[in-house]
């Protein structure tokens, strides 16, 4: 009897602990509107999450600083793990939507997560702006979902043609990843390198986690192929790097803005050496950039990949966009946040303009870089209009 | 496919298969003694990794490759041996002995959890991003005509093929091994002819889990180290364990080197999509299952009533 009693004083205690800060946290800030952030915070891929939450946070902090909405009422931003995967994503958004009722979300970081992801927000009606999921369709989920990086339909085809026309390959050999975001960028190259006139001799797919490579590496290398692509992320691509090596694979390798991500180069190390890939335009020299990257690198101890500096940006336009409704209005309805992001124009961010096209995609270039051991180099910024490859600067 | 192409998925496949082999061992050992499968193998494996790159890491400093970095190499693998030897008896005192005299289901579920124990620690420990394991020797690779061979898979061959040959040397010929045997065909009776049963069992899991920390550390070389790298390899050496004939020492060996092969080639040369290739090894299980439950290698058993 007496031993039960301990049991019971001593759940109530642990039920008193666990819930105390959560009354606290609930009572206090009840009328603070909030936003969501989802991507992987763990797991293998915790880096792209964990460097885009950051700069939510910041874009946060600073919003807050100055005194919130209309200079009176803060925003909340409640982050949320997807580890990258779809499952975790829906049970993510789940939560956000019903539980804390965001207004707005940033994210999710991946391409597969942000499909799953996207057809909730769209049905629910939560503006949603992703920093990085860049499948050609995800902006044609609808209206309700925008994002701060390029499509993969313009990296493909920018892809294609840079092979093609000004690095000479002719024929490619792949090693793709069984996801969207691999297959979608391994289909978008294809098309427009075929459609140059270069030829796909061979295609080898993987699952994401792989880590050995080397059956389809010494197929690949068997079909001797001018150069390799490898649209993945930096797990796969340095093991695939590696491995390479380890066949005495010499075949150039080109690559994806997953590689704009710097843990390649802990990952990987000198086997990147050589390697070309398109990845985000280079940002403008701006004062607002540089600054920051000073400030982002200072508070949390790394420099933002090209990710997080969409993040910084996707966080402000749906803060920017939800403060013109707040005035307006003096509340946050989703389908009037949802307009007020939509019109955003010439956005001056640290990423350079920021402009929605009709569709929610970025008005957007791609960069070109080279690998010189393990310092990527700019090459050059480059679009596609009217299936002809164009050198902006 | 020419000849250097088919040399080549070879050698791909018996480094991959020789891996699997050494940590199948640990799983038939295991099944033979105590007719159980220890589910915490492939997590007894992660840890081996970890501790080896850390001791590694430790010895090594900042030297360059050289003699020293190859003998700490080996004395990392000695220590991760150890840690993992006494981890597997820890393991096995705790959360399998008491469950000895119970339904057959019970351990196999506390083994369960053991994995999740050990993996989930270690990703709260030590974060769960790849970290990784380098070379002790220089890996450039060696043309043999066409064939590309690694130092690190000749490492990979002939450690698995030391350990295997000492592990049936010592199970075929020495006392303790015979009680092992012994003890793997009727419990009870060894007890009766006076084997300590306990300390068999012990000995069991200390060997197996030590052959783990040995295939921890030479997939790490390749693979990274990361809290659920014992997952699929575990899964896929306990498949390569019945394959042969679980409870059989060659059975084990055999079935090892047979599913890397087999991975390496059936894509290479039944033209299976390499997208599946996981999924060769569960087929091959379902298989084995179907047309010869005992595995290639083992014997039938009647249930014991």
């Amino acid at each position: 009897m007496k031993k039960s009693l301990y049991v019971f004083v001593a759940l109530v205690a642990l039920f008193a602990l666990v819930a105390t800060p959560m009354f606290a946290q609930g009572g206090g800030e009840a009328s603070s509107p909030k936003i969501g952030f989802i991507g992987p915070m763990t797991g293998d891929n915790a880096n792209y999450g964990v460097l885009s939450n950051n700069s939510a946070m910041l874009a946060v902090q600073h919003f807050n600083a100055k005194g919130g909405f209309d200079g009176k009422l803060p925003v909340v931003l409640v982050t949320e793990d997807s580890e990258g995967n779809v499952e975790k994503g829906l049970s993510a958004i789940e939560k956000l939507s019903s539980a804390d009722k965001i207004v707005g979300l940033v994210g999710p970081v991946f391409t597969g997560t942000t499909f799953a992801v996207g057809e909730r927000v769209q049905n629910e009606g939560i503006v949603m702006l992703s920093p990085s999921a860049t499948h050609a369709d995800i902006t044609a989920i609808g209206d309700y979902v925008f994002r701060t990086v390029v499509s993969d339909g313009l990296q493909g085809e920018v892809a294609g043609h840079y092979f093609y026309e000004n690095l000479g390959l002719r024929t490619i050999g792949v090693l793709y990843a069984k996801n969207d975001y691999s297959q979608g960028l391994y289909e978008g190259m294809t098309a427009s390198f075929e459609a140059a006139g270069g030829k796909v001799t061979i295609a080898e797919a993987c699952q994401v986690g792989d880590k050995d490579f080397k059956t389809q590496l010494t197929k690949i290398r068997s079909a001797n192929p001018d150069a390799i692509y490898i649209p993945n992320y930096t797990a796969e691509m340095a093991q695939i790097l590696e491995q390479a090596r380890q066949l005495g694979i010499k075949t150039p390798f080109v690559s994806c803005d997953g590689f704009s991500n710097p843990d390649i180069y802990n990952l990987a190390g000198n086997f990147t050496d050589g390697v070309v890939y398109v990845g985000p335009a280079k940002v403008k020299e701006s004062k607002k950039y540089s600054d920051f990257v000073a400030e982002y690198t200072a508070k949390y101890g790394v420099g933002p990949d090209s990710f997080a500096t969409n993040a910084y940006d996707g966080t402000n336009i749906l803060l920017a966009a939800m403060n013109t409704v707040y005035k307006k209005t003096g509340k946050f309805d989703r389908k009037a946040v949802r307009d007020a992001v939509a019109a955003t124009k010439d956005y001056d961010g640290v990423s350079g303009i920021v402009n929605f096209a009709d569709n929610g995609d970025l008005v957007a270039y791609q960069g070109l870089y080279k690998v010189n051991g393990t310092t990527p180099e700019y090459l050059g910024t480059y679009t596609v209009v009217d299936g002809k490859l164009i050198q902006i600067d | 496919m020419g000849t250097a192409e088919f040399f080549q998925h070879l050698m791909n496949g018996l480094t991959l298969g020789g891996i699997y082999a050494l940590i199948a061992l640990g799983y038939t050992m295991v099944y033979g003694i105590l007719k159980f499968i220890n589910f915490a193998h492939g997590d007894i494996l992660m840890v081996g990794a970890y501790v080896g790159l850390f001791v590694f890491d430790l010895l090594r400093g900042s030297s360059p490759l050289g003699t020293w970095t190859v003998v700490a190499f080996f004395l990392a693998m000695l220590i991760s041996m150890a840690v993992c030897a006494i981890l597997g008896m820890t393991i096995e005192r705790i959360a399998y002995k008491p469950l000895r005299r119970a339904t057959r289901l019970a351990p196999l579920l506390s083994a369960i959890g053991v994995s999740f124990i050990l993996s989930n620690s270690a990703a709260w420990m030590l974060g769960t991003q790849s970290r990784k394991f380098n070379y002790p020797f220089d890996n450039s690779s060696i043309n043999l005509a066409g064939v590309i061979i690694t130092p690190h898979q000749i490492l990979i061959l002939v450690v698995s093929l030391v350990m295997m040959l000492a592990l049936k040397l010592f199970v075929d010929k020495t006392r303790m091994g015979k009680a092992m045997r012994a003890t793997s065909l009727d419990q009870d009776t060894a007890m009766l002819m006076g084997i300590n049963v306990n300390k068999v069992i012990s000995l069991t899991f200390a060997i197996g889990s030590a052959l783990a920390a040995v295939g921890g550390i030479l997939i790490a070389l390749d693979f990274k180290v990361y809290p659920s790298m014992g997952t699929m390899t575990g899964l896929k050496a306990f498949v390569a364990a019945v394959v042969g004939g679980i409870g059989n020492i060659s059975g084990a060996m055999f079935g090892g080197i047979l599913l890397g092969l087999l991975e390496t080639f059936g894509v290479a040369v039944l033209g299976i999509p390499s997208g599946l290739k996981d999924t060769i090894a569960f087929g091959v299980l379902i298989i084995i299952l179907l047309v010869k439950p005992e595995g290639l290698f083992g014997k039938v058993e009647k249930e014991k009533v």
